[in-house]
């Protein structure tokens, strides 16, 4: 009996504990907050940019809290499936310029006022073109990434190399003599490469003068198994031969930045942010500094560089959103001149071609200016982030990097798989 | 339990004598079960009707934002049969479903039955870290493992070395699909046997004494004892056990997910992260609401032996 009456209890408990959650979530009459949500890269790499915005978002509006969320970019797309769905979506978020198309196609975001915004007439095009669908925009650029080669000039002096590498032939020669002289250690990288990193590896892609998928009569058709494709990928294969990442793993997990920070890679290919953050005190190793350049990644042509990819961020507001203006003006204070000049000095190319001579003069951003003078961007396709999120490209790299299957077969099946992503829906 | 329960209440309501009070007494398990009844209802079947309901709609992005799907009849179903890549997926869920779920009650029975052997303090300390493994959440486990089996510096890999087993310096254990699900195995065997073994050890206790000793005085080898008189005796709590195994590793995601930094390569899909991945990484979730009813028809089966088993047990007490 006793066991019953206290089993009622408890479910009556139970009940009146979810009533009352569900009840405290809804309140939002009048906003006291606004929910901000950044990806960690702002955490860890341009903490002082969002504190500036934040202040100056509180001098305009002192009654209003600024709550900001850091989100990774593995899950948050997800996160934010379902906050759409449950109507508790953030106010303003981070997309990456990759991810934005899906969502404008499918109306997730209120349409904004390009005039509004600071230094909008000078927004780097590349950025402002992944935040326009059909003539509207919905988003606001928040800063753009390029990609070079990050590397040790000690050791490459000791190994005797005596200046960067001008074309990709020398840089294997390099790399060759970087595992000469620090190989015998298991554990060393005279290139690190995770198996996973498309980034890096589309690159070669895009050098050979390939890409991922073309479009041609209204239907998209991918291109990774054409002779060009394949001699890209055939060659990021043997520069995978210059690395002991792991074979499975990516470039953030763990943080490439940080592996080298441990002394046992060469060189790796990473954004300019990840220059400080390899000599980060806390997790880094300042021992470092000193011992780092950077160059842009040669091209199989000698004296070009490869292309890079156009990696960015834009910043949008949900529809589902009641704080509309808030969250303008919130994003009005993040992407303001000192905001983005902070954005900037983190290793990153601000949004604005107001600020670009900021980057090339100073020599630890200079090479990744120079890198962003030729990128090569995603195919422009609602579907595109589908095919990152069906990790196509990773599996494939997998595979090559394993040797699980040949380069041709496992380039065919992810060219396929593509082909029938890309036009699904169309 | 609730047959415990129940056959403690019958007798003393036998002895009431006023009909109002009879009429009180009918009701009241109908009362009390109404909040169980409205909690059930509330978390399971509404959520169990949506997602029956969205599995016969289109429902993408642009349906999600608006809340509201477009009926499309059987497409998703027709889609994922035809999709070969489902059927893998069947496949090897099943596959390794029966793998998990057989080693687990074979080596949890084992452990039990050595628990009757071993002296006291050997059996307390084994219980104890039974328990303890018991007693570690999900995702702690998996990271440890996951530092275990690390590439580069996991123990595992310095252990096999050092054991002379070969060179497994920067072995990875996730490249070839059969090695990790290897390591998927044992992981799920390791955290499911403790349950399983103290169940089974329980019920062990329970055999009477005398019916193993007279089989034994009959000349009885131990394995025909334990074939012919524990396991019969026993086949409430192994059918139970079975299904109930059967039902948790049939469903596992958390620890595939966890281990591969969720991106899992599709080598590594089982149909929970089939449906995950189809929901929520290419937001079609109408078919994924197909692929988790699916899932929820073979779990069903399952279910229906560990009903069968519960309803019969509840008949013998």
């Amino acid at each position: 009996m006793k066991v019953r009456y206290l089993a009622a209890g408890l479910l009556v408990a139970m009940l009146a504990v979810a009533a009352s959650t569900a009840s405290g979530g809804t309140s939002r009459s009048h906003a006291t907050k606004i929910v901000v949500w950044l990806q960690n890269d702002a955490q860890n790499g341009w903490p002082e940019a969002v504190a500036l915005a934040n202040r100056n978002f509180k001098a305009q509006h002192p009654d209003v809290d600024v709550d900001v969320q850091y989100q990774s970019w593995g899950t948050h797309l997800t996160k934010f499936d379902a906050a759409l769905a449950g109507g508790d979506a953030p106010d303003v978020i981070e997309m990456g310029n990759t991810e934005m198309t899906k969502y404008m196609a499918a109306g997730a975001f209120k349409s904004l006022t390009q005039s509004a915004f600071p230094n909008s007439a000078t927004w780097l095009q590349g950025l402002k073109g992944s935040c326009q669908f059909n003539g509207k925009l919905y988003g606001v650029p928040y800063y753009a990434g390029a990609r070079a080669v990050i590397y040790r000039t000690d050791q490459y002096k000791a190994a005797g190399i005596k200046s960067a590498p001008k074309s990709l032939a020398q840089f294997m020669v390099d790399g060759q003599k970087l595992m000469k002289k620090y190989g015998k250690d298991g554990n060393y990288s005279a290139v690190y490469f995770p198996g996973k990193y498309w980034y890096y590896a589309m690159s070669f892609v895009y050098d050979y003068g390939s890409q991922i998928a073309i479009r041609k009569g209204g239907k998209w058709k991918g291109t990774l198994n054409t002779p060009r494709a394949l001699a890209a990928l055939n060659q990021v294969k043997r520069v995978m031969k210059l690395s002991r990442a792991s074979k499975t793993g990516d470039e953030a997990n763990p943080q490439q930045a940080l592996v080298f920070a441990k002394g046992k890679v060469g060189s790796f290919v990473g954004n300019g942010w990840e220059w400080p953050y390899a000599l980060d005190t806390k997790v880094g190793n300042p021992a470092l500094d000193g011992k780092m350049n950077a160059y842009p990644m040669p091209s199989h042509l000698r004296g070009k560089f490869m292309p890079t990819f156009l990696g960015g961020s834009d910043l949008a507001i949900p529809v589902t959103t009641k704080n509309q203006g808030l969250a303008a003006d919130w994003i009005k204070a993040f992407t303001s001149t000192a905001s983005e000049s902070e954005i900037a000095k983190a290793g990153n190319i601000a949004n604005t071609t107001k600020l670009l001579s900021f980057n090339a003069s100073n020599p630890k951003l200079a090479p990744f200016a120079r890198a962003a003078k030729y990128s090569w961007f995603v195919p422009t396709s609602p579907n595109w982030t589908n095919v990152e999120n069906a990790n196509v490209l990773q599996n494939m790299l997998v595979k090559i990097a394993t040797g699980r299957a040949s380069v041709r077969a496992a380039a065919t099946s992810a060219s396929n798989q593509i082909t029938r992503i890309l036009n699904t829906g169309a | 339990m609730a047959s415990v329960a129940e056959s403690g209440v019958t007798p003393a309501s036998r002895r009431r004598r006023f009909s109002r009070r009879r009429v009180g007494q009918a009701a009241a398990p109908y009362v009390l079960l109404t909040p169980a009844a409205a909690v059930i209802g509330l978390v399971l079947a509404y959520p169990l009707y949506l997602l029956v309901k969205m599995s016969f709609e289109k429902y993408g992005l642009f349906e999600l934002i608006r809340h509201k799907g477009r009926w499309i009849g059987t497409a998703n179903y027709a889609s994922i049969f035809h999709d070969g890549e489902f059927w893998h997926v069947v496949l090897r869920t099943l596959v390794f479903t029966i793998v998990c779920v057989s080693l687990t009650m074979v080596l949890g029975t084992a452990i039990a039955l050595l628990l009757l052997q071993v002296s006291r303090w050997v059996r307390i300390a084994l219980t104890t870290g039974l328990v303890l493994v018991w007693a570690v959440p999900v995702i702690v486990a998996v990271n440890i493992w996951r530092w275990m089996v690390d590439y580069q510096f996991g123990v595992a890999n310095w252990t096999l070395t050092k054991l002379h087993l070969g060179d497994f310096a920067r072995h990875d254990w996730f490249a070839n699909p059969w090695t990790g699900f290897g390591v998927f195995t044992l992981l799920i065997v390791w955290g499911a046997i403790p349950f399983v073994t103290i169940t089974v050890y329980a019920g062990l206790a329970q055999v009477p004494h005398e019916l193993l000793e007279a089989a034994a005085i009959d000349g009885a080898r131990p394995w025909a004892i334990f074939r012919e008189v524990t396991l019969p005796l026993l086949k409430p709590i192994f059918v139970i056990l079975t299904s109930l195994s059967i039902i948790w590793d049939f469903q596992v995601f958390q620890q595939i997910w966890v281990m591969l930094d969720a991106r899992p390569s599709s080598d590594y899909y089982t149909m929970a992260i089939y449906a995950f991945h189809q929901s929520f990484q290419i937001s079609e979730y109408g078919l994924g609401a197909a692929i988790a009813v699916v899932m929820v028809l073979f779990m069903f089966m399952a279910t229906l032996i560990y009903l069968r088993q519960m309803l019969r047990t509840g008949e013998v007490n």
